[in-house]
């Protein structure tokens, strides 16, 4: 029996007890782990897969750049494949475990030097480790009247691993890769890069000028495996003076409204009145929001207004509206400048949405809504703000089980709502509630929609392992990719893609790192690919012979 | 006892299966418990408060698991629970040897994430059922 919880692929034990005892040479045994309880929390997932298939080798915590450097040598002479997480809270998109088993965890959070925040030009110099927290913190300590914007989980996650990811928030800088400038990367060559105008000797515009000289490399470092980010250049919004931020909700009783919705807000948001990556959350969602305890201790959630394994009735999905006072649809959105140019936009925004929806349309504001936690919890967000209020989604259905399926769309009202009603329907096929969000983009939507299920029965696993399969197969029969996906499903959203991409995918791979030693399986580029022979999913991708272009 | 016959299964889990181990500094896999002298625990339980009082938790745990005990309820929002269990595991580092927990599938998330970004690690996860998760922290 080995003496290591796993193994990466290919490495006998001997070899990687000599690579663990390298690293251990370099940064200690404190700060390279192999034992299972260190191990432990980078197996927590909430896909539906099995901790072993997704079980680290060794977790490893450096400091600076130059172990880094370091490390990724000793990782090729050993061919020992390093899994890199900033943070590791990619929850619902395979947590902070690797895609493959055996790989060694490069954790980063011990990396947490907010090295610059230039208030002149709003922007800063972060880290790995950095959260999103810490940076509000720092905002706070400085008197800095700057905002930065956060994905959901924003006080836990880190600008550079959501950026990396290419997520996404819900201020006027949502779209964060677009809003990040400047990153170093250490190569698995061991080189340290740094882009944009990063190379030139003192350079003064390294957070303020994206595309430095020649082609623009940045995008090749996200959502990738070609190298290590150790730096990355974040740009943050002025905070708007007082009056000078308004949020506001529009509830709407009918499934049906949404094609109507889009079709209100889209010139809006593109003549920037409604400035922001704003949302359209469904009833599912909204409810999930509101779980309460009851006085014996008998939590509201989907299992109090629904006994029954299949998927939520119509009839209840009302019952639950009524009960939670929420809307078929529920738009959040935010008007943002000085309090005259947010009074003027404001009566643009509601005018519209009065004009088309009359009194079918509830329009509440911050003075309306009091301290209604839902609307904080959006609030919040809109503003760059911390909240962890999402994670109240893992008590509606419980058993600890989360899969964001999340295609994007053409932000066009007919398109919304077809795949509103493709979703729903694979959804309800197996069981499952439409629990969804559209974040509007600048002229795309985020459809982000959570498989919530219990991991604690087997059968509820498979059952959303398959569903997902198959929403999939039917977004990208109708034309639709995905633009982000959990490490149980990357190399068929890879696929989707089409040849061309993956050919060159696959190029730029063997041409920055041989050795496959960095995240093999990110984004289903590996050039070892292993077929794990996974039990749930024979017949599906993982199942199927895995091809190299 | 105010708490009642159905919540006493989790003090049970947490005891045999959180405790125990905590404070015999037994690292094991997820599910496993093993029996160990309990009057050694210097233990914190945090709980979701619709399970009962602080006082009501601690005189369970002494009972089951002979030691000093504190107990903390997680409530407010989950940034609050958050915020709190990252204090509440820090201070325990330097004062106490046990630390577990029975909290709902969304607090366990914000729980997990506190303590391990606080450099901690689990001896033991576990979901009762699927709204109910009990859990024991390394120190």
């Amino acid at each position: 029996m080995s003496r290591f919880v796993a193994l990466p692929q290919g490495v006998s034990e001997a070899t990687f007890a000599k690579a663990i005892q390298e690293y251990r040479a370099l940064l200690g045994e404190g700060r390279v782990r192999t034992d299972p309880a260190s191990l432990q929390s980078y197996m927590k997932i909430m896909i539906p897969e099995t901790e072993e298939l997704h079980k680290p080798s060794a977790v490893i915590y450096p400091k600076t750049v130059k172990e880094i450097q370091a490390i990724v040598t000793i990782a090729n002479k050993y061919k020992t494949p390093l899994w890199t997480v900033s943070t590791g809270k990619n929850m619902g998109y395979g947590s902070a475990a690797p895609a493959t088993r055996g790989q060694i965890v490069l954790d980063l959070k011990t990396m947490k030097k907010i090295l610059h925040v230039d208030e002149e030009l709003g922007y800063c110099l972060v880290e790995p480790g950095v959260t999103y927290y810490d940076l509000q913190q720092y905002f706070k300590k400085h008197k800095m009247n700057l905002w930065v914007d956060v994905p959901a989980p924003s006080a836990m996650a880190s600008p550079m691993g959501n950026t990396a990811d290419r997520g996404v928030g819900y201020t006027p800088y949502g779209e964060h890769f677009l809003f990040s400038c400047g990153m170093e990367v250490v190569l698995a060559s061991g080189d340290v890069v740094r882009t944009g105008t990063g190379g030139v000797p003192n350079t003064t515009s390294w957070q303020a000028n994206k595309w430095g000289y020649g082609p623009y490399v940045d995008g090749i470092f996200t959502q990738s495996n070609y190298g290590i980010l150790t730096k990355l250049g974040v740009w943050l919004m002025k905070g708007p003076p007082p009056g000078g931020y308004f949020p506001f909700l529009m509830k709407f009783p009918k499934v049906e409204m949404l094609a109507d919705i889009i079709k209100t807000l889209m010139p809006l948001r593109l003549a920037q009145i409604i400035p922001n990556a704003c949302i359209v959350v469904n009833a599912g969602w909204e409810a999930a929001g509101y779980f309460t305890y009851d006085k014996n201790g008998k939590g509201t959630n989907r299992e109090t207004f629904y006994k029954g394994k299949d998927s939520l009735p119509p009839k209840v999905f009302q019952q639950i509206m009524d009960k939670y006072g929420v809307g078929a649809w529920n738009f959040y959105a935010a008007v943002y400048g000085s309090p005259e140019q947010v009074a003027l936009n404001w009566k643009y925004v509601s005018g519209s949405f009065k004009q088309k929806f009359g009194d079918q349309v509830k329009i509440i504001t911050q003075k309306e809504a009091g301290d209604d936690p839902i609307f904080e919890y959006r609030r919040q967000l809109m503003m760059g703000g911390s909240t962890l209020q999402e994670f109240g989604l893992y008590n509606w259905r419980g058993g600890g089980g989360s899969m964001w399926f999340a295609p994007v769309a053409a932000a066009r009202p007919s398109e919304c709502d077809r795949q509103m009603r493709l979703a729903t329907d694979v959804l309800n096929k197996y069981g499952f509630d439409y629990v969804s969000e559209f974040i509007v983009g600048w002229r795309d939507m985020h459809h982000i929609i959570d498989l919530l299920y219990d991991r604690t029965d087997m059968e509820e696993m498979k059952k959303a392992y398959r569903c997902f399969d198959e929403l999939l197969t039917v977004f990208t029969n109708n034309g639709w990719g995905t633009y982000r996906t959990n490490t149980a499903f990357m190399d068929k959203v890879s696929h989707s893609y089409g040849p061309g991409m993956r050919d060159i995918h696959y190029r730029l791979k063997r041409a920055l790192d041989p050795n496959n030693i960095l995240a093999p399986g990110k984004s289903g580029i590996d050039l070892n690919p292993r077929n794990p022979g996974y039990a749930f999913n024979e017949g599906l991708n993982r199942g199927r012979p895995l091809d190299i272009p | 006892m105010m708490i009642n016959q159905s919540r006493r299964a989790f003090f049970k889990t947490v005891f045999t299966a959180g405790a125990a181990i905590a404070a015999s500094g037994i690292a094991t896999q997820t599910g496993t418990a093993e029996a160990v002298n309990p009057c050694r625990i210097k233990g914190v339980c945090l709980f979701v408060p619709s399970l009962g009082k602080a006082n009501e938790f601690v005189a369970e745990m002494n009972s089951r698991a002979p030691g000093e005990w504190t107990a903390h309820p997680l409530k407010g929002e989950m940034m609050d629970c958050y915020l709190e269990a990252g204090r509440l595991y820090e201070e325990a580092k330097g004062t106490a040897n046990t630390f577990v927990g029975v909290v709902d599938p969304a607090t366990f998330g914000v729980v997990h994430e506190a303590i391990t970004n606080n450099g901690g690690s689990f001896h033991y996860i576990k979901y009762e059922e699927r709204n109910r998760v009990t859990f024991s922290a390394q120190l």
